[in-house]
């Protein structure tokens, strides 16, 4: 059977938020990929874009950081100077700037460094499935997908876990900040710009600042100083420090960031599965965890896209793109590719090679985090295929309302236990 | 110009390797297990890692400071031997140099 079937009329406005509501408008994808790989969308909230869609074409420019720079901001949104300067992390910055910030924290996300954690992982896995499997029918975004993530934050981060909750709230309201689920202050429908120098544009990076300081003072005050936030805050090789402001934004980028993408790669795993009763036999035989983590996030890809600014005029496909202009890599785009894919809109837990660009691969912002999702999401399927013998869809699920981040909000499933 | 590999399994597979190109590039063209290449030659990740066979380890240059901080976060601890193969350009010097792709 077909997973999901893109209904939108292959003409999308990719600037639009609501073209992406039904799920990714794969068809539009599709047709710019064969017909106008270099694409330029109008945006009618500011300057437009052009849209790079093929997989190599963006495997190909993601590390050519020279001509197409992150320093200008890296959504579609368009930032003045003050903004990006305020809202920045190591994610706004290129070269030596951002590897002298990343160098910093590679160790802690290093491979061998987080598979320390298999043992952790596996018992939240344990317990959050303890609690979830028993309903039967329930929200699987919900009460599996959101919870792993969640928990594995309150270790990375060494916050109590009765702070989680608060935490993961305030991080969606940060991201899905177009979703008006997830925010009160939905980002394109905002009379303000009272908040333009917080992170995501949110009142909620406020609230995560002040959070963020207190934590700190309170693991000073206990000597606690081994962890990320206080290896973020080490001087660099060169003997570079990040401000304050800095520090403050990778601590919302890690809340934020570092959340919802997991939680999107589960709850994309668990859908395909609903769709494809084939693949829990497969995960039960066991011979595809090398390769089925990736295969589950190359299906979700949670970040639809990151963009970037032309440093000069250059020419692509016949097109001529200026200094100045918006580049947005569709990173949902280049996973959906049938020149890099086999039947890309289908599942296979041993796809190899597999050139997918989940976590912006090809290029120096390559996920900080991508060894925690690949174990997390492995250990997440393996305890869960042990645990039931089949699980189907319990009513439609939904999408977040974002061209920015791919997910599904909610997902109805119902399993049946061994 | 051509470039030798020992692999996880102690076969060996050699494959030409055009001048300037990345022993990374080389590594994920030729599909060699465990170089992955993640970050396409940026020094933002660890995953093509390979020890250069004593013979040629004079031969590929220094290891500048970023470099020799992201070896600490190889997946098989790094050895005086180290390289990310991403820095190491095939040159006429390098013809026939041979890698070891580390195993755990």
């Amino acid at each position: 059977m077909t997973v999901w079937v893109p209904d939108d009329d292959g003409h999308a406005d990719l600037s639009a938020h609501d073209s992406f509501e039904r799920g990714v408008p794969h068809n539009t994808f599709a047709r710019m990929r064969r017909d106008a790989p270099v694409c330029w969308t109008d945006y009618a909230q500011g300057q437009g874009f052009w849209s790079i869609t093929r997989n190599a074409d963006i495997a190909r420019l993601n590390r050519q950081t020279d001509l197409l720079s992150s320093a200008q901001g890296i959504r579609i949104e368009d930032q003045t100077p003050e903004e990006v300067i305020a809202r920045r992390t190591f994610q706004e910055t290129d070269g030596k700037e951002h590897m002298a910030t990343r160098i910093k924290v590679a160790k802690a996300f290093s491979k061998p460094v987080i598979a320390g954690f298999e043992d952790q992982i596996r018992e939240l896995c344990v317990e959050i499935l303890d609690d979830a499997l028993p309903q039967g029918t329930f929200d699987a975004t919900k009460l599996i997908a959101r919870e792993l993530p969640m928990r594995m934050l309150g270790r990375i981060l060494g916050t109590p876990d009765e702070d989680l909750p608060w935490l993961v709230e305030k991080g969606d309201a940060l991201i899905a900040n177009t979703d008006p689920d997830f925010t009160d202050h939905v980002l394109d429908k905002m009379t303000t710009d009272e908040f333009r120098l917080m992170p995501f544009n949110s009142p909620a990076g406020a609230e995560l600042y002040a959070y963020a300081k207190d934590l700190m003072a309170r693991k000073n005050a206990a000597g606690d100083t081994n962890g990320i936030l206080h290896l973020i805050l080490q001087p660099g090789p060169d003997g570079s420090v990040i401000s304050d402001a800095e520090f403050r934004n990778f601590f919302c980028l890690l809340v934020a960031a570092g959340n919802d993408t997991t939680r999107y790669s589960i709850a994309a795993g668990l859908q395909a599965m609903c769709h494809q009763p084939e693949l829990l036999g497969q995960m039960q035989q066991g011979e595809i965890w090398n390769t089925a983590p990736d295969e589950i996030i190359r299906w979700a890809t949670p970040a639809l896209y990151f963009r970037r600014t032309a440093m000069r005029d250059f020419e692509l496909h016949d097109q001529m793109i200026k200094q100045g202009d918006k580049v947005v890599y569709w990173f949902a785009s280049g996973n959906r590719d049938e020149d890099a894919f086999d039947d890309p809109f289908r599942v296979d837990l041993a796809r190899s090679p597999n050139k997918h660009l989940s976590f912006g691969q090809g290029g120096p912002h390559v996920c900080l985090g991508m060894w925690l999702a690949r174990l997390e999401v492995r250990v997440l399927f393996e305890e869960l295929s042990k645990r039931i013998k089949g699980i189907e869809a319990a009513g439609p699920h939904k999408f977040l309302r974002s061209n920015f981040v791919g997910g599904i909000k909610s997902l109805p499933v119902t399993v049946q236990l061994f | 110009m051509k470039a030798t590999w020992t692999l996880p399994d102690g076969s060996t597979k050699t494959a030409d390797v055009a001048e300037g190109t990345s022993l990374m590039e080389a590594s994920v063209a030729n599909n060699i297990p465990e170089i992955e290449g993640a970050c396409g030659g940026c020094l933002s990740c660890a995953t093509c890692h390979v020890f250069v066979d004593a013979d040629w380890l004079g031969k590929v240059g220094d290891v500048e400071v970023f470099e020799d901080a992201m070896l600490d976060s190889t997946d098989v601890e790094r050895t005086d031997a180290s390289r990310l193969s991403c820095q190491i350009k095939m040159s006429a010097d390098l013809d026939g140099i041979c890698l070891t792709v580390p195993t755990a």
